[in-house]
């Protein structure tokens, strides 16, 4: 096996406002290849955002390593690796939907030409094309997270970290939504870590899936998908799938 | 069509009410409905006519001490509103030292104009600087506040997603920072543009060589009294205006508000 992608090792955390401390995450260990299609699943408060905010270097674990292409996290943020999609799109209000996505590419000092590019392809991606020159405050919230989406794939990132990124879409919306993130992914090769508290989704998109549980957050099982790909549509309803979805929900009820 | 109509019907309701209502209180007030409801003689409260007439009748020197006012309120307020701006800067910045710089200001600003414009005429004299001083203390005050406000009140995880993209702190500032605090700038600006004039004319009052509140002090003392509605009118026309141009700036800066919608 090569050296991992993402290597969380040990990981604890312990917020601690005054006085109070609540343990977060107990614990944690992880490998995640290059590549690989990782989720995050588990009920509300069993530190899911934490420890992808950990991956990404925007917190400090407690205790325990983490490794990101062979370096820290804060070198690899250095190096501009990261996409993230946060739980709210964290749009910029005075800026219109094309020049929201234009954000890092205007960071990362993207040629114009390809900058352009980019956003045509991807507000296209997003069936956002007619609404380039709206302001956020003229979209829906599910449009505004898809805009968050599509900028975070413009830049490219080495690795994708999603924290939720459907969860306020509606059910079609985000079924195709979850087809379309896989079929980009598949093109770029690029490792995806996506933190969601739906099954059903983490199953469909996952190469494995990480069973949180909480209070303190443990990893409480990894899952294997082994179902081919690409995914699709149809394979929800396959046995197989269904019999996945069965067992991850029975893992959560061992807890 | 019909859209349109549906739209514009409430539109000139809005400005015809107003209208209309301002020019009914005009007439009571021409009628003297004004004395006998507040008690008032004659020769306290002209009726609009007569000053009107007063207008009319001293245009030039009006128009001469309203620039002169309005030069103090104005040049006050820009520079009032740098400093104001600049100190919100540093406080953002340098948050260990600079937010010292906003508690010297909130303390200058406790400082009531009717007891700093003697002390600011002591220090700079009767001219027009000791006024443009006193318009600076109220300005900067408004606008490091404000601004403050808007260079650090963000949404929630926007830090987060700039540092995601490794950017600098420069970007940070010119990317996020300063464009989230345009509307508080420009709220800043609204309040200051009528505080500025207040400030000016009653800094006047004190002691100077011209101006609205300098002339307006001068007629009230011989009991000119069309005369100093006039100047009244002439200071409530420009606060107007000013507070009108800033607005107008904010409905063409603000297109991405959502108070704009
Ligand atoms: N900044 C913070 N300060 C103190 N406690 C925090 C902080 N952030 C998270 N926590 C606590 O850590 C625990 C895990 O939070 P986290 O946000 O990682 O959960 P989550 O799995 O992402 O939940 P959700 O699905 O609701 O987003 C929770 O008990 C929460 O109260
Ligand atoms: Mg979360």
């Amino acid at each position: 096996m090569n050296t991992p992608e993402i290597r969380i090792e040990n990981v604890s955390m312990v917020y601690s406002d005054n006085g109070a401390s609540v343990k977060a995450l107990d614990n944690v260990s992880i490998d995640i290849q290059k590549g690989e299609f990782i989720s995050l699943l588990g009920p509300s408060g069993c530190g899911k955002t934490t420890l992808l905010r950990i991956i990404g270097d925007l917190l400090q674990p407690t205790s325990g390593n983490v490794l990101v292409c062979d370096q820290t996290p804060r070198q690899t943020r250095m190096d501009q690796k990261y996409g993230i999609v946060f739980q709210s799109p964290v749009l910029f209000d005075w800026r219109t939907i094309s020049k929201n996505i234009r954000l890092p590419l205007e960071i990362m000092k993207v040629p114009r030409e390809e900058q352009n590019r980019r956003i045509e392809s991807l507000l296209e991606l997003v069936g956002l094309s007619k609404f380039a020159d709206h302001y956020p405050h003229q979209l829906s919230g599910g449009m505004q997270q898809r805009v968050g989406i599509a900028r975070a794939l413009a830049i490219q990132p080495e690795i994708l970290l999603m924290d939720e990124p459907f969860s306020a879409l509606d059910e079609f919306t985000r079924e195709k939504l979850n087809e379309d993130v896989l079929q980009i992914w598949s093109k770029t090769n690029k490792t995806v870590v996506f933190v969601t508290h739906n099954i059903a989704e983490s199953v469909f998109m996952s190469d494995r899936v990480c069973v949180l549980s909480p209070h303190p957050g443990r990893l409480s099982a990894i899952v294997d998908i082994d179902l081919p790909r690409p995914r699709t549509k149809e394979m929800r309803d396959w046995p197989e799938f269904n019999a996945l979805v069965a067992k991850i929900r029975n893992s959560f009820e061992g807890v | 069509m019909n859209v349109m109509k549906k739209m514009t019907l409430p539109k000139l309701l809005n400005i015809l009410l107003p209208i209309l209502f301002g020019i009914l209180f005009l007439y009571v007030w021409e009628k003297n409905g004004l004395h006998y409801l507040m008690g008032l003689k004659k020769y306290q409260l002209p009726v609009p006519s007569q000053i009107a007439k007063a207008l009319a009748d001293n245009k030039t020197q009006l128009l001469s001490n309203a620039r002169y006012t309005t030069a103090e309120a104005l040049i006050g307020l820009i520079i009032g509103s740098l400093i104001g701006f600049f100190t919100a800067v540093m406080a953002t910045v340098f948050p260990k030292w600079g937010y010292g710089g906003l508690t010297v200001l909130s303390a200058f600003n406790a400082v009531p104009i009717v007891a700093l414009s003697p002390v600011m005429n002591n220090w700079f004299g009767m001219g027009m600087g000791s006024k443009i001083a006193v318009v600076v203390v109220t300005a900067m005050a408004a606008m490091a506040f404000n601004a403050y406000r808007g260079l650090n009140d963000l949404k929630p995880f926007s830090l987060d997603l700039m540092a995601s993209y490794a950017a600098t702190r420069r970007e940070v500032f010119f990317l996020l920072r300063l464009p989230n605090s345009i509307p508080n700038i420009l709220t800043a600006l609204k309040i200051s543009t009528t505080s500025s004039m207040i400030a000016a004319i009653v800094s006047e009052f004190f002691a100077s060589y011209a101006g609205i509140g300098f002339e307006l002090s001068n007629a009230l003392k011989t009991a000119k009294m069309p005369l100093a509605w006039a100047y009244i009118t002439v200071a409530a026309i420009i606060g107007i205006a000013l507070h009108f141009i800033v607005s107008l700036v904010e409905t063409y800066a603000l297109k991405w508000h959502v108070s704009q919608k």
